[in-house]
């Protein structure tokens, strides 16, 4: 395939058009999608590059036809994404549980806004309990939870490899902020990093004969037998929960002597990370802890963050209501820090917000 | 340069947005941080236009901010939409054509500032350098781009217009002086009222 970017180059870009960049410097084949702000300039740019560069795009009826047109080109061998939001992100539970079923290596781009329901179309961080635990499965999901557009550029690219190496489907979650907002980032051709990107197969039509040169594949999203499905889910959970040291990604700061650890992902890590360093500045001990996947989570890690800070409080900020806050408990069951929450659902967090709230509780 | 927030509001089709862009582009060409994002509520569809910048020479953090440095108004309903942005810091800027009740205007502001950007651009340049005016003045008063990085990034973002009229080029750079010199008188003669 031919490089799409060339040198590497400095951009100045909204993080919409940066998904649809990184798809194609990715080598993604297709996208498949329905219309939701703020996600629709994923489906702009890229049905704008993607003739150029001999990709496709469809636009289907609605999002669980995107969704499982997705799971249908993945398993042709295709390297196939999908973005969408809210509402949308909500009817592409059903396809994404297939994908969970059927271990199919599909990328999808949320871009978060308000809810519940139609909620607004600007901003939020209320989609973190659908996207790690949507559908009627067990979460067997890789969740990149991104802050910056070089981050969405680079997760993007990483989590296709990392789609078509686990055979889990991928999630890149933003949200609107990071969709409409324009900032800086270097835009660049895997290769040239040294990234390998994996190359997509197809899942079904191979050659050989089954049980002469190959076993059968068995794609499959319904069993006759509670005892069969019983079978393939705990052996997915034994195969996910053995990645999880590979596939966990964190980022922690000033967490060796803090009394108090600040907790927070996606956009608002930003903030945090401000409010740390103010608070640092006046003499508050202030530590830092964000998880980059929401899962697996970095659980063992923030446990130890706890651990060797000694720290006797998180303060949980996010823009929901406790979605990370009830994400983390779950995964940290059984510390004893106390949990303190900031809980903004649908509105930006700044620095100053995360600075009040620490003064107040500690 | 320290970290330094701008709201620009108005009407759709003002160019709020438009120059929200372009001097995002001048700072971040000139290897500045900047982040520039609009206000993208379904109120778009004929409400009050907002656009968010931050410039800074280190990374910026939050992409929304609650209380901005510059808050330029461009129509009477965006003063009203806008006043909450203004903190004990904040330079408030609205044309001096608007009638505006005085519960209207922002309650706390460092000065509020009423420029002549409408009349000065119907009768002596064009109306469709308003937004330029408005432009000229922001960087009269917060010095985020230098006036040549600015010229450089109209020439970017409009030279294929000026090639096809020429006088268009002169027009605008007139346009961006003439703001630039409002602002600045605005913030030494006194012109600008105090709360």
């Amino acid at each position: 395939m031919p490089k799409v970017i060339g040198e590497a180059k400095k951009s100045f870009m909204t993080g919409n058009e940066t998904a649809a960049w990184a798809c194609l410097a990715a080598g993604a084949d297709m996208m498949f999608g329905y219309p939701i702000t703020p996600q629709n300039e994923i489906m702009h740019y890229w049905t704008r590059l993607a003739p150029r560069y001999g990709r496709g795009f469809l636009q289907t009826e609605d999002e669980l036809s995107a969704g499982f047109t997705v799971c249908g080109a993945v398993q042709s061998g295709k390297k196939a994404f999908t973005a969408t939001a809210g509402p949308g992100n909500v009817l592409m539970q059903e396809p994404f549980g297939m994908a969970e079923a059927m271990r199919l290596p599909l990328l999808a781009i949320i871009q978060q806004r308000g809810g519940p329901s139609s909620g607004t179309v600007v901003y939020s961080q209320q989609e973190v309990t659908l996207t790690t635990f949507g559908g009627n499965g067990e979460g067997m999901r890789i969740v990149y939870s991104t802050a910056t557009h070089q981050e969405i550029y680079d997760y993007i690219i990483k989590g296709f490899n990392t789609a078509w190496q686990y055979r889990f489907p991928v999630f890149i979650l933003g949200d609107g902020y990071q969709a409409k907002m324009r900032e800086p980032l270097e835009i660049y051709d895997p290769e040239d990093r040294g990234i390998e990107m994996l190359k997509p197969y197809p899942l079904i039509g191979l050659e050989g004969e089954i049980g002469q040169s190959r076993e059968p594949q068995h794609l499959c999203n319904i069993y006759s037998l509670e005892e069969e499905l019983y079978e393939v889910v705990m052996k997915m959970a034994a195969e996910y929960e053995s990645l999880q040291d590979s596939l966990v990604e964190y980022d922690e700061k000033n967490c060796d002597d803090a009394d108090i650890i600040i907790l927070s992902h996606g956009v608002v890590s930003r903030a945090a990370e401000d409010a740390m360093k103010i608070l640092r500045t006046q003499g508050i001990k202030a530590g830092y802890f964000r998880p980059i996947t929401l899962r697996p989570y970095p659980q063992q890690q923030l446990r130890n963050a706890i651990a060797k800070s000694g720290a006797k409080i998180i303060l949980c900020a996010e823009s929901a209501y406790g979605q990370l806050d009830r994400l983390t408990k779950q995964e940290i069951y059984g510390e004893t820090i106390k949990m303190e929450n900031l809980f903004m659902p649908g509105v930006g967090i700044i620095d100053y917000d995360i600075v009040d709230k620490v003064k107040s509780v500690i | 340069m320290s970290l330094v927030r701008i709201a620009l509001a108005g009407e759709g089709g003002q160019g709020v947005q438009a120059i929200a862009e372009i001097m995002a582009e001048a700072a971040y060409e000139n290897n500045q941080q900047a982040l520039y994002i609009p206000n993208f509520g379904l109120e778009q569809r004929g409400g009050v236009s907002i656009a968010f910048i931050q410039f800074s020479d280190s990374r910026i953090g939050a992409p929304k901010f609650q209380k901005a440095d510059i808050v330029v108004a461009l129509s009477e309903r965006a003063v009203a939409r806008t006043k909450d942005y203004s903190g004990p810091e904040t330079l408030f800027v609205y044309d001096s054509s608007f009638n505006i009740a005085p519960e209207d205007f922002p309650k706390v502001a460092r000065k509020i500032i009423g420029i002549p950007a409408i009349d000065t651009s119907n009768e002596v340049l064009h109306p469709r350098v308003f937004n330029i005016i408005i432009m000229g003045a922001v960087i009269g008063m917060s010095h985020v781009v230098s006036f040549e990085d600015a010229k450089k990034a109209l020439e970017h973002k409009l030279g294929y217009k000026f090639v096809q009229d020429p006088k268009l080029r002169e027009l605008n750079y007139r346009a961006l002086e003439m703001g630039k010199e409002m602002a600045e008188k605005a913030l030494q003669e006194g012109v600008a009222q105090s709360v």
